[in-house]
C-alpha cells in the first residue's frame, strides 16, 4: 500500500491553484497589451482626438499629461510599454475627460460596488433557480415541468439582453409604471443604511435584476439538465434506490451532487454573458454601474476612462474564474481531502 | 449526405426551426420586392401607429418601420451568416489542429483559446469599435468573425479528442496516411454535427451582438439593420413616447430568428447526442411504456 500523506494532496492543491493563478496573470498581460496596443494600431491618436472634441475644455497645456496617460511618451515603443504596464500596477489610469478632473480610477471605484449587486443578485438568482430547474427537468423527463421549463428555457438562451431589458422597461416602467426607468435609487434620498434608502436600492434595481436573470437562467437549466441526464442510467443511483432512499434525497444528494461539477466549470464560461448582459442593462435603465460608464466614456469619446474600465472588468472576468476554480475545489470530493 | 439531411428533417424541433431560418432567408433575398417602402425615405408623418398603409407604423423620421425590418433582415442574415463562416473556419481549423497534433502544439493553441475565454467579449469589442469609430456591417461581421472562435475551438477540440483515439483513425494512422488526409478525409467528416452546431451558434451570436452593438450606437448609421433600428428608436425615446411598433418590430425578429436556429442546433444535438432527447420523444416513450404496463398488468389479472 502506497503511502499517502495529506501534505501530499494540500500540495497538489497549491499546485493547482498556483497554475490558475500563472494563467490569470498571462491572460491579464494579454489584455493590458491589447489596450496598450489598440490606440496604436488605429490611426491618429486618442489625445488629439480628445482635445479637438473637448471644445475647450481641456487646456492645450493638458496634452502632454494625456499622451502620458496612453503611454504615448517620447521614448522608444519597449519602454513605452512598460511605463503603461508601471501605471496600471500602481492603479494609475490618468484623469477622466468626461468627468474631468477625476481621476479614472475614482470614478471606476464609485461605479463598481452597484454593477457587482447587479451583477451578484442576477448571477445567485438564475443559476440557483436554474438548476434546480434543470434538475427538476431531468429527472421527470417528458413530464410537465420538463415540458414547459426546457423549451422556454432554449427559448430565452437565443433572447438577447437588450431585448429582454427594452421590453421590460415598456411594459412594466413605462406603460404600467410599476417600477421606475432609471437611477440606482430615488435621487432626492441621501445613501444611509436605512430602510428608506435600502427599500429604494431594491425598488430600482428589481428590473435590471430581473432582465438580467432572464437573460441568463436559460443557459444553466439546459446546461444541469443535460449533466444529470447523463448521471441518470449511472449504476450508484440504481444502488441508492435499491437501499430505500427517498427519492428526494437520491435526486439531491446523489445525482445532483454530481452533476453540479460540470455545471460549475459551465459557470465560468457564463461570466461573459453576464457582464455584457450587464452593461446592456445598464445602459437601458440608466444603471449607474461600469457598463453604464463604459457607455457613457464611448459616447463621449473618453478614451482613458475606457481603456481603465476595459482592465477593471477583464480583472473581474478573471477573479469571477478564480472564484469558479476555488468552488470547484470544494465540490470535487478527489480535491477536497486535502 | 442526404441520409444526414433526411435524419435531420425528421427531426421536428429541426424542421420547425429550419423553416423559420428559411422564411427569413426568403425575406432577405427578396427585400426588394416585399418591402412597400423606401427603407430611409420619409414616406409618413412621424411616429405614426400602424395602420393598413404603413403596417408597423412609422419612425420618428417618418420613414416604414415594416420596410425596414425586411431590409433590415437582408443586413443582420448577411452579417450573422459570414461572422459564423469566419468563428467556425477559425475555430475549428484551431481546435482540430491541436488535437490531433497534440504535444506543444496543442499546449500553445489551448492556452491561446483558454486566455480568449477569460477575457470580457463585449467591452473588448466595444472598445475595438469605439477607437474604428463607426463602422459599417461588414466591419461588425469581421470584428465579431476573428474574436469569437475560443468557444468553437473548445468544443472541437474535445470532440476531435475524443474521435483520435477510435480505431479507425488509429488504423489510418498506422498505414502511413498523410497529415492533410487523416485531418481533412478521416476526421473531419465525423466531427461534422458539432461543427454545424458551432456554426448555428455562432450566427445567433454574431446576429444577437451586433444588433447590440449598433443599439449602443457604434454600427454606421446609414445601415439598415435591425440593431440600427433600436439606436435610432432609442434616440428618438420611441419607448417614452409611447411608439412601442418602433422598438418591439425588431426585438421580435430577432428573438425569432434566435428561436428558430437554436430549434436547429437542438435538433443537431439530439441527432448526436440521442441521450439529450426531449419532450415529444420521449413524452411518447414514456406514454407507450405506461400503456404497455397498464396492459400487462391488465392480463395478469385476468
Amino acid at each position: 500500500m502506497a503511502r499517502y500523506f495529506p501534505s501530499d494532496r494540500w500540495f497538489d492543491l497549491m499546485r493547482f491553484l498556483l497554475k490558475r493563478l500563472g494563467f490569470y496573470g498571462v491572460a491579464f498581460l494579454v489584455a493590458a497589451t491589447f489596450n496598450f496596443m489598440i490606440p496604436r494600431m488605429l490611426p491618429g491618436n486618442p489625445a488629439d482626438i480628445m482635445l479637438a472634441n473637448s471644445g475647450g475644455m481641456i487646456a492645450p497645456e493638458a496634452r502632454d499629461a494625456l499622451m502620458a496617460t496612453f503611454g504615448f511618451i517620447d521614448a522608444p515603443l519597449h519602454e513605452q510599454y512598460f511605463a503603461y504596464l508601471g501605471s496600471i500596477f500602481t492603479w494609475d489610469f490618468g484623469l477622466s475627460i468626461k468627468f474631468y478632473p477625476m481621476p479614472v480610477a475614482d470614478v471606476l471605484m464609485q461605479a463598481l460596488p452597484w454593477t457587482l449587486f447587479l451583477t451578484g443578485s442576477a448571477l445567485l438568482i438564475s443559476f440557483s433557480i436554474g438548476t434546480l430547474l434543470g434538475i427538476l427537468a431531468a429527472w421527470r423527463r417528458g413530464q410537465l415541468t420538463d415540458v414547459i421549463a426546457s423549451p422556454t428555457a432554449l427559448a430565452l438562451q437565443s433572447v438577447p439582453a437588450v431585448v429582454v431589458a427594452l421590453c421590460g422597461l415598456y411594459f412594466l416602467a413605462v406603460q404600467n409604471r410599476v417600477f421606475p426607468t432609471s437611477y440606482a435609487f430615488n435621487p432626492s434620498l441621501d445613501p444611509a443604511w436605512n430602510w428608506e434608502f435600502i427599500s429604494s436600492v431594491l425598488y430600482h434595481g428589481f428590473l435590471p435584476v430581473v432582465t438580467l436573470s432572464v437573460v441568463l437562467i436559460g443557459g444553466y437549466l439546459i446546461t444541469m439538465r443535460n449533466n444529470m441526464i447523463g448521471q441518470l442510467g449511472e449504476d450508484y443511483l440504481a444502488m441508492a434506490e435499491a437501499k430505500g432512499l427517498s427519492d428526494a434525497r437520491v435526486r439531491y444528494a446523489y445525482a445532483a451532487r454530481n452533476a453540479l461539477l460540470p455545471s460549475v466549470t459551465a459557470l465560468a464560461l457564463s461570466f461573459g454573458a453576464l457582464f455584457g448582459g450587464s452593461l446592456i442593462t445598464e445602459v437601458v435603465f440608466n444603471y449607474p454601474g461600469v457598463g453604464n460608464l463604459l457607455y457613457l466614456g464611448i459616447v463621449g469619446r473618453d478614451f482613458p476612462l475606457i481603456q481603465g474600465q476595459l482592465l477593471i472588468m477583464t480583472l473581474a472576468m478573471l477573479l469571477a474564474n478564480f472564484a469558479v476554480d476555488l468552488a470547484y475545489v470544494f465540490l470535487d470530493p478527489r480535491l477536497k481531502r486535502a | 449526405m442526404s441520409d444526414l439531411l433526411r435524419t435531420f428533417l425528421r427531426n421536428r424541433k429541426a424542421a420547425i426551426g429550419l423553416t423559420i431560418v428559411l422564411i427569413y432567408v426568403a425575406i432577405a433575398i427578396f427585400a426588394p420586392l416585399i418591402a412597400p417602402f423606401d427603407p430611409v425615405a420619409r414616406v409618413g408623418r412621424p411616429h405614426q401607429a400602424p395602420s393598413a398603409e404603413h403596417w408597423l407604423g412609422t419612425t420618428r423620421m417618418g420613414r416604414d418601420v415594416f420596410s425596414q425590418l425586411i431590409w433590415g433582415t437582408r443586413t443582420s442574415l448577411m452579417v450573422g451568416i459570414v461572422a459564423g463562416l469566419i468563428v467556425t473556419a477559425i475555430g475549428t481549423a484551431i481546435g482540430i489542429t491541436a488535437a490531433y497534433f497534440g504535444g506543444w502544439v496543442d499546449d500553445i493553441l489551448n492556452f491561446l483559446t483558454n486566455v480568449v475565454l477569460v477575457l470580457p467579449q463585449l467591452p473588448l469589442l466595444l472598445v475595438l469599435a469605439a477607437f474604428l469609430g463607426q463602422v459599417g456591417p461588414w466591419a461588425i461581421a469581421l470584428i465579431i468573425g476573428l474574436t469569437s472562435w475560443a468557444w468553437g475551438a473548445r468544443v472541437t477540440r474535445a470532440q476531435a479528442m475524443s474521435l483520435k483515439t477510435r480505431d479507425f483513425i488509429q488504423a489510418s494512422a498506422m498505414i502511413g496516411e498523410p497529415n492533410w488526409r487523416m485531418i481533412l478525409v478521416e476526421m473531419l467528416p465525423n466531427l461534422l454535427s458539432i461543427i454545424g452546431f458551432n456554426f448555428i451558434g455562432s450566427v445567433i451570436f454574431t446576429i444577437i451582438t451586433e444588433a447590440t452593438l449598433e443599439f449602443l450606437g457604434l454600427g454606421s448609421p446609414l445601415a439598415t439593420s435591425w440593431g440600427t433600428m433600436l439606436y435610432n428608436a432609442q434616440t428618438a425615446s420611441a419607448i417614452m413616447v409611447g411608439a412601442w411598433w418602433e422598438v418591439l418590430a425588431p426585438c421580435a425578429a430577432i428573438v425569432l430568428i434566435g428561436i428558430g436556429l437554436s430549434l436547429m442546433n437542438f435538433g443537431v444535438d439530439e441527432i448526436a447526442n440521442p441521450r439529450m432527447r426531449t419532450l415529444g420523444n420521449v413524452a411518447k416513450t414514456l406514454r407507450i411504456e405506461k400503456r404497455l404496463t397498464r396492459q400487462r398488468m391488465q392480463e395478469a389479472n385476468q
